[in-house]
């Protein structure tokens, strides 16, 4: 696994960064937090991650959209979605879409972690065969 | 299986391809090994998602629309993820497969999303037309009442219903969209999370302004009622859901009614009544019967207040000491304290029969507020009313102060289980048990509990009731019904079963004993106690003899709307149509359900992935001979990184000692473990049995057997292993991954035949699977085909599972021959165990 890369966290609710935030720091893992898809897509210009965690529900570009942004950069983010309220067909068009996996909101931390870990492998598989 | 066996000849006679480079072809298997893994992973994971959703499904229990959508998503997330896997390996094969899934889901979403047809009619109707017939535009109650009226001889107030559709115009969509979000991200034990998102709910609602034409129609219709009451009349708004009263379900007495409202008031107090359906203790009350809010509409009944002098409940059919009676509870002023339970009442049984004579009354304080013929006046009406809506009524009445009697609402009653307040309570003690407490009060609701006092005093109190607590309160108040979900049992110092509470207490199961003084200062708080409510009795402690009376409870979500929902879904997602896949219509085109997609993914993931030394020239030699000191042919396929580095190369056969294959290794731990002692000796019977199926079929005979027979495969990696196993006459099939990572984590095992007629390989299967259950594998049977799975658990607790497993496959073979008797399965269970115990803590020195 790279460990120079971060982890992105996007969501509109500044609660919810906060927590996720706190979740990440005190397990000494780097992330950058964005309140929507312009400033996620622009963290992921600035800087090296891996792995995104998104929220669907967001005002402008939702999350299926802004992972579909995401997925055109080289090499593209393995990005897990963050559901709650959202319909069933949100979740499966996001897993469609090449979301690595989904996670329900409210989040069970522990559970998105081990998520997050599955997806830098994959992220790390998937990458070096290219170098 | 006879793909697996297929698969492995495809492995070693065909003709093949020019021969890749090792690397390319390390790096192709690689690949392609990863994709049969995360197959794997979605297949556990979406039939684990499956089995949850039919266990909540059958439990009984409540639950919550919440958990079947989350469970739904992860079956249709994995299975989809199954199929990408598949395709991948298999290079784009199976596109038909993807379009059936699509088909099956959208049925399944289409079930999921399913929400109840928008009313369609006036906004307001007079209750004079008001009848049963618009109960889908007034809600039950109002139309109960508005039905009443046309009884000759009933009395209801003047007044009108704002219909549901009036509440859908009102409500918007994006109203309902946001409070579904803020309540679906709710945690459901978060008491205190509820109550403010309650707040918030509500307030949200009376803070939007009335749509200016509903606004109109409703003071226009106000006006028309004070040309029939008089000036300035003040009215009551009563909730009137829809929904609510169906299938036996009443919500009594969870939502809002507003009295004494005057017309400048009268929008306000509407969208306060509309708002009371997001009160705690209606949403709690919704979820544990299986209510989305959706199924809800709320309508608003408005009526003319009644001057009231005396007013209360009556139950049109009793059942007392004498035979069927009246019951009549009555209070001075408005009704409202005998519903919630607050208020000082009296209760008179009544005669049935004209002149419908005074039977009994009950701890009437002085003075008597019903003459008898009030009372003879109440029993008639509620009579009247029974024989309409041909059923037993609870009946809410009013006299006004010049003596007239109202009918306020109409509806079928429930009656507690057991009714024997006549009977004076039992001091003499039963048999075996112990003195009680405290005994006496009204059975409220029937039943038996065990557990630990708590108060309740505040919404303070109620935050911190412990499940399965039992509650002790001063008043039956509606207030407390968020905690009838978690409560044991209910207890209350005042209060009679007319109460709300009481009702709701009795369609929860819930015990209940009301109006038994002395409670709070007999019973402190922790102080563990047992209730048998129906016979109105309190022990201490945990009083077994009582406890062993107790009968299962009911299923409280049985025929609500999201019970009924479930079912429509699981229709679509576990019938398993599939079952033979060597027949012709395992294909896609005949997939019909989830679970037949997952059965055909795992069935063809399997072929595909041992297809590659068809595909892709695969050494023979890629099939190494273990070395070791057991007898048998056990061998090695190395899929990836299940061999030592540096381990040296030899074509033929490989080392144990160069393995480091966690799960095959743990397998094998098991496997060479004491080595059995020899076939016990064999009865003349089974003996029989094995020679005549050998007969039968011949592939049976180790002596005509293929080369495949005999021969047992480990396909390995670092942290995968898949042994498939042919021992004498049966097949069994181990299968694990094991890593850092409890998501992917798990281990499957298949059992099936052996030598010996159907009725003896069921008794070995079920020996088998009680072996497996003692180590919490979760273990499913079909005549002598076995399946047990474990899953999300960690390295060392999944190793041990393994060598359980290791140990069973090796000894479990000779035992057909013995298993006609059954003291034979006792004592093989028992030594069975013995032996993985033993060799389990060996281990781990």
């Amino acid at each position: 696994m790279d460990a120079q890369k971060k982890i992105l966290l996007v969501d509109d609710e500044p609660e919810y960064l906060d927590l996720m935030g706190k979740f990440f720091q005190k397990r000494g893992i780097g992330f950058e937090t964005a309140g929507g898809c312009l400033e996620g897509l622009d963290w992921l210009g600035r800087d090296q991650f891996d792995v995104v965690v998104m929220d669907v529900a967001m005002p402008g570009l939702d999350g299926l959209q802004c992972m579909l942004e995401m997925k055109k950069l080289q090499p593209p983010p393995e990005v897990i979605i963050l559901t709650g309220h959202s319909s069933l067909d949100h979740t499966l068009r996001g897993i469609k879409n090449g979301a690595f996996d989904y996670c329900l909101k409210p989040v069970d931390f522990d559970h998105l972690l081990e998520v997050i870990l599955l997806a830098r492998k994959k992220h790390s598989e998937s990458v070096q065969p290219q170098k | 299986m006879s793909n697996l066996l297929s698969l492995f000849r495809n492995l070693f006679d065909r003709n093949r391809e020019p021969l890749q480079d090792p690397q390319d072809l390390e790096k192709v298997f690689k690949e392609r090994y990863r994709h049969f893994r995360g197959l794997l992973t979605a297949n556990n994971s979406a039939l684990q998602a499956m089995a949850d959703l039919e266990k909540i499904y059958y439990s009984g229990e409540s639950y919550r629309m919440a958990a079947v959508r989350s469970q739904v998503t992860a079956i249709l997330v994995n299975v989809f993820k199954m199929i990408r896997e598949l395709r991948e390996l298999s290079g784009g094969k199976y596109e038909e497969l993807e379009k059936r899934f699509d088909v099956i889901s959208k049925e399944i979403e289409a079930v999921i999303e399913r929400k109840p047809e928008p009313p369609k009619g006036p906004s307001i109707l007079p209750l004079s037309q008001v009848s049963r017939k618009v109960r889908g535009l007034t809600g039950e109650k109002m139309a109960n009442l508005g039905e009443s009226a046309t009884v000759p001889g009933i009395t209801i107030p003047y007044g009108f219903v704002l219909t549901a559709a009036a509440t859908n115009y009102f409500i918007t969509h994006g109203h309902l969209a946001e409070m579904n979000r803020r309540l679906q991200i709710l945690d459901p034990e978060d008491l205190e999370g509820l109550y403010a998102t309650c707040d918030e709910l509500q307030k949200m609602i009376i803070d939007t302004p009335l749509p200016a034409d509903l606004e109109e129609l409703l003071q226009l219709n106000y006006a028309n009622l004070e040309k029939l009451c008089g000036k300035d009349c003040r009215v009551a708004l009563r909730s009137s859901a829809l929904g609510e009263d169906s299938t036996g379900i009443s919500f009594a007495g969870l939502y809002t009614t507003i009295l004494n409202v005057d017309r400048d008031h009268l929008a306000e107090a509407y969208k306060k009544v509309i708002a009371g359906k997001y009160g705690p203790k209606a949403i709690a009350y919704r979820r544990r019967r299986g209510f989305r809010h959706e199924d809800i509409e709320m309508c608003v009944g408005c009526l003319a207040m009644v001057d009231a002098n005396v007013s209360g409940v009556a139950y049109s059919t009793y059942p007392a000491a004498a035979g069927p009676t009246v019951r009549i509870v009555a209070t001075q002023g408005l009704g409202s304290g005998v519903v919630e339970g607050s208020a000082q009442s009296q209760t008179y049984l009544v005669n049935r029969e004209e002149p419908h004579l005074l039977i009994e009354e009950i701890a009437i304080p002085t003075p008597r507020l019903l003459s008898e013929q009030m009372l003879a006046e109440i029993a008639r009406a509620a009579l009247l009313l029974e024989n309409h809506f041909e059923g037993p009524q609870d009946v809410e009445w009013s006299f006004d102060q010049k003596g007239k009697l109202y009918i306020l609402q109409s509806r079928p009653v429930i009656i507690p289980e057991e009714q024997n307040e006549l009977i004076a309570p039992e001091n003499i003690t039963k048999a075996g048990e112990q003195p009680t407490l405290l005994n006496g009060g009204v059975c409220a609701s029937g039943g038996i509990a065990c557990g630990p006092v708590y108060h309740i005093r505040t919404e303070e109190d109620m935050r911190t009731f412990p499940k399965g607590g039992i509650m002790v309160v001063e008043y039956p108040l509606p207030d407390w019904a968020p905690l009838l979900g978690r409560a044991g049992a209910i207890l209350a110092e005042h209060g009679s079963e007319a109460g709300h509470l009481a009702t709701v207490a009795r369609e929860f199961s819930l015990p209940a004993i009301f109006g038994l003084p002395g409670l709070l200062s007999t019973l402190p708080e922790g102080k563990e106690i047992t209730v048998n409510c129906s016979e109105r009795k309190i022990f201490p402690g945990c009083c077994k003899t009582t406890l062993a009376q107790m009968k299962p409870p009911r299923d409280v979500m049985v025929g609500s709307p999201v019970q009924r929902l479930v079912t429509d879904a699981l229709r679509h997602i576990t019938p398993l149509n599939l079952n033979d896949p060597s027949a012709l219509q395992f294909k896609p085109s005949y997939c019909e359900t989830v679970h037949d997609i997952t059965r055909f993914c795992h069935e063809k993931s399997v072929t595909e992935m041992f297809n590659f030394g068809d595909r892709f020239s695969f050494n023979t030699k890629m099939a190494k001979r273990l070395v070791a000191k057991v007898p048998l042919e056990w061998w090695i396929v190395n899929l990836a990184d299940g061999i030592r580095e540096g381990a040296v190369e030899d074509q033929k056969s490989i080392h144990l000692d160069d393995i480091i294959s966690g799960p095959m290794l743990a397998v094998w731990r098991g496997i060479s473990y004491s080595p059995w002692q020899g076939p016990p000796p064999i009865s003349a019977r089974g003996f029989g049995s094995i020679l005549l199926q050998s007969t039968m079929r011949p592939e049976l005979d180790p002596a005509v057997g293929s080369a495949m027979s005999t021969k047992n495969y480990f396909l390995i990696s670092k942290n995968f292993c898949n042994l498939s196993v042919r021992l004498g006459y049966h097949y069994a099939m181990v299968e694990s991954y094991i890593s850092d990572f409890l998501t992917e984590s798990y281990i499957t095992f298949r059992f099936k035949g052996g030598a010996a007629d159907m009725r003896r390989k069921a008794v070995r299967v079920r020996l088998l699977a009680d072996v497996l259950r003692e180590y919490d594998f979760r273990v499913e049977l079909q005549a002598d085909i076995l399946l047990a799975r474990i899953k999300r658990q960690p390295r060392e607790y999944l190793e041990q599972r393994l060598q359980v497993l290791g140990y069973l496959i090796t000894h479990s073979r000779q035992i057909d021959m013995v298993m006609d008797r059954k003291e034979a399965v006792n004592r093989y269970k028992e030594k069975f165990i013995k032996e993985i115990e033993e060799m389990l803590s060996t281990a781990s020195v």
